[in-house]
C-alpha cells in the first residue's frame, strides 16, 4: 500500500506515536482533570504537557490558550459559534472546506447571520497576496464581526496570506479564525504573527498524531462564548461553564489517547523541522506535476501553486474511476469533492471532481515515479 | 515516667525548621500546572494538590501549595503567568 493520502489523514504514523498510545491505553487509567489520585494526576499531566508543546508550537502566549476538541471540524465549530451573535456579518473564502462553510450556512439559514464569499483566485497563476486584501476589503460591512478562512487549501496547494489576513482584521477590528488543517505541520503556523484569534487544527495530519483530538488554539484575549457544556472537573456546584480556557471550552472528558499520541507526533515533525518537510513535499510535488504533464488528457488543477497536494482529473475517466483503479494498483488517493464543493467550483473541476493525490514526509520520489506511472497506465488504457 | 522511647535524639535535621505550606486555589487543573511551572521558574518549589470542595463556593478545585514565606513572589508570578490571585489558606 503506498499512501498519498494524508490531507485525509497522515500514514504511516511515526512508531513512538503508537507506542505511547498503546501505553496509555494498558497503564494509565486516568482521566485528566478528574480527581488527585495518581493515575489521574498523570492523566492531567500528559495533558497538560501535550498543551504547553502545542502552544510552543503555535504561538500561544500560554498553555492555557488551548483548547483540546474533538478534531479540527470540532473546534471550528466552536469558533464560529462562539464568536458571532444575532445580526452579524461573515466573510469566508471561495476555497472553504465544509468544515467551514456549513457552521457558517447553517448559522445564515437559522437566520442569526449573513455572510460573503471572497475570491482567493487560486486558479489564477497571476493571484496575489494584494488582490485577495482588497476582495476582502471589498466585502466589509459595518456589522462585519467575523473572517474565517482556511491557510491551506485541501483540495490544492494555494496559501491564503494568513499573516496579512489577520493584520486587516485586527485593523477593522474583525475577529479572525483560521482554518490551518492542512497547513499545521507542513507551514509556519503562528497565533501570534499571524494575529489569529483562534488557529483550528486536527491532531491527525500534519502533526502526524492519531484521529481524535484537535485544538482551537486561542489569541492572547480572545474570549467567546461556550457552544459545549458539560462536566469540567472544576466547579463542580456552578450551573455555568468555569469562566477560564481551557476548561471554559472543554466539557466532558478528554481524548487522553489521541492527546499523548499527539505530543509524540509533535516531537517527530519537530525533530524533522517543517521546512524540511515542506522542501520535500514540494520536490514531490514537482516530480509529480512534470509526470503528470507529460500525459495526454491528465488536466491538473493551480498546478502553479506548489505544495503537499496536487488535484487532478483524465478526461473521458471518472475520477472515483480513476482512484478504484489506482487503488487496485495500491495506491491510496481520495476521488470526488473532497467535502469542498465550493473549492472545486472556484477551480473549476468537471461534475464526476478529481483525484487528490497529497503527500506526507514519509512519501518518497520513487513512489512517486509509481503513481505517475500507474496513472500513465490507465490513461493508455481508456 | 515518660517513655524513653518518645525522645527522639536531637539532631541538626531535626532542628532544622520546616516550611510551612499555604495553597492558594486556581481555576483549574490546567491552571494549577501552569502555575507550578512558572512558579518552578521563580525558583519555588510548588505541588499541584485537589482543594477541600466545602473549602470553596463553587465545588471541586484545584490549588497550588507553596512555602508560605514566598506568597509575595507567588502572586507576582501568577499575575505574570495570567492566572487570578483568589487568596491563600495555610
Amino acid at each position: 500500500m503506498i499512501w498519498f493520502d494524508n490531507a485525509a489523514t497522515s500514514f504511516p504514523k511515526p512508531p513512538e506515536v503508537a507506542e505511547r498510545v498503546a501505553g496509555c491505553l494498558t497503564r494509565c487509567g486516568g482521566n485528566a482533570g478528574r480527581g488527585a489520585y495518581r493515575s489521574a494526576m498523570a492523566a492531567a499531566e500528559a495533558v497538560y504537557d501535550c498543551r504547553a508543546a502545542v502552544a510552543d508550537f503555535f504561538g500561544a502566549a500560554s498553555p492555557l490558550r488551548v483548547v483540546f476538541t474533538a478534531g479540527a471540524t470540532a473546534a471550528l465549530n466552536l469558533a464560529i459559534k462562539g464568536s458571532v451573535r444575532k445580526g452579524d456579518h461573515v466573510l469566508i473564502s471561495d476555497l472553504e472546506h465544509n468544515a467551514v462553510f456549513r457552521p457558517v450556512y447553517a448559522l445564515a439559514r437559522s437566520g442569526a447571520i449573513t455572510y460573503d464569499v471572497f475570491p482567493t483566485y487560486a486558479a489564477d497563476r497571476a493571484a496575489t497576496a494584494a488582490r485577495v486584501l482588497r476582495g476582502i476589503e471589498e466585502r466589509i460591512r459595518p456589522n462585519t464581526r467575523l473572517l474565517v478562512c482556511t491557510h491551506a487549501s485541501n483540495i490544492c496547494s494555494a496559501v491564503l496570506p494568513a499573516r496579512e489576513i489577520g493584520m486587516l482584521c485586527r485593523r477593522h477590528r474583525i475577529r479572525f479564525i483560521l482554518d490551518a488543517a492542512q497547513s499545521a505541520g507542513h507551514l509556519e503556523v503562528n497565533v501570534g504573527r499571524f494575529h489569529a484569534d483562534a488557529v483550528c487544527v486536527p491532531a491527525h495530519k500534519g502533526l502526524l498524531g492519531p484521529q481524535g483530538a484537535g485544538m482551537m488554539i486561542l489569541g492572547d484575549k480572545t474570549e467567546m462564548n461556550t457552544v459545549i457544556e458539560g462536566g469540567s472537573g472544576v466547579r463542580s456546584l456552578d450551573p455555568e461553564m468555569p469562566p477560564d480556557p481551557p476548561e471554559r471550552y472543554e466539557a466532558g472528558t478528554l481524548p487522553l489517547p489521541a492527546i499523548v499520541g499527539l505530543r509524540e507526533g509533535l516531537r517527530a515533525v519537530e525533530a524533522v523541522g517543517i521546512d524540511t518537510i515542506r522542501a520535500h513535499e514540494k520536490a514531490l510535488f514537482r516530480r509529480l506535476r512534470e509526470r503528470l504533464g507529460e500525459l495526454s488528457g491528465v488536466q491538473m488543477s493551480a498546478p502553479h501553486a506548489e505544495g503537499s497536494v496536487l488535484l487532478f482529473h483524465a478526461d473521458g475517466i471518472p475520477s472515483e474511476r480513476l482512484a478504484a483503479e489506482l487503488d487496485e494498483r495500491g495506491f491510496c488517493v481520495r476521488a470526488g469533492f473532497h467535502c469542498a464543493a465550493m473549492a472545486h467550483k472556484t477551480l473549476g473541476t468537471p461534475e464526476s471532481g478529481a483525484v487528490r493525490v497529497s503527500f506526507g514526509w514519509k512519501n518518497t520520489e520513487e513512489e512517486t515515479d509509481l503513481l505517475a506511472n500507474a496513472v500513465g497506465e490507465i490513461v493508455s488504457a481508456r | 515516667m515518660p517513655n524513653p522511647a518518645n525522645r527522639a535524639p536531637k539532631t541538626a535535621a531535626a532542628n532544622r525548621t520546616e516550611p510551612r505550606y499555604c495553597v492558594a486555589p486556581v481555576g483549574s487543573v490546567s491552571q494549577a500546572m501552569h502555575a507550578r511551572d512558572a512558579l518552578a521558574r521563580e525558583g519555588v518549589p510548588a505541588t499541584v494538590v485537589r482543594n477541600d470542595p466545602a473549602a470553596t463556593r463553587h465545588g471541586c478545585a484545584y490549588a497550588i501549595s507553596y512555602p508560605c514565606e514566598r506568597e509575595r513572589t507567588v502572586r507576582a508570578a501568577l499575575r505574570s503567568a495570567g492566572i487570578r490571585w483568589r487568596g491563600s489558606a495555610r
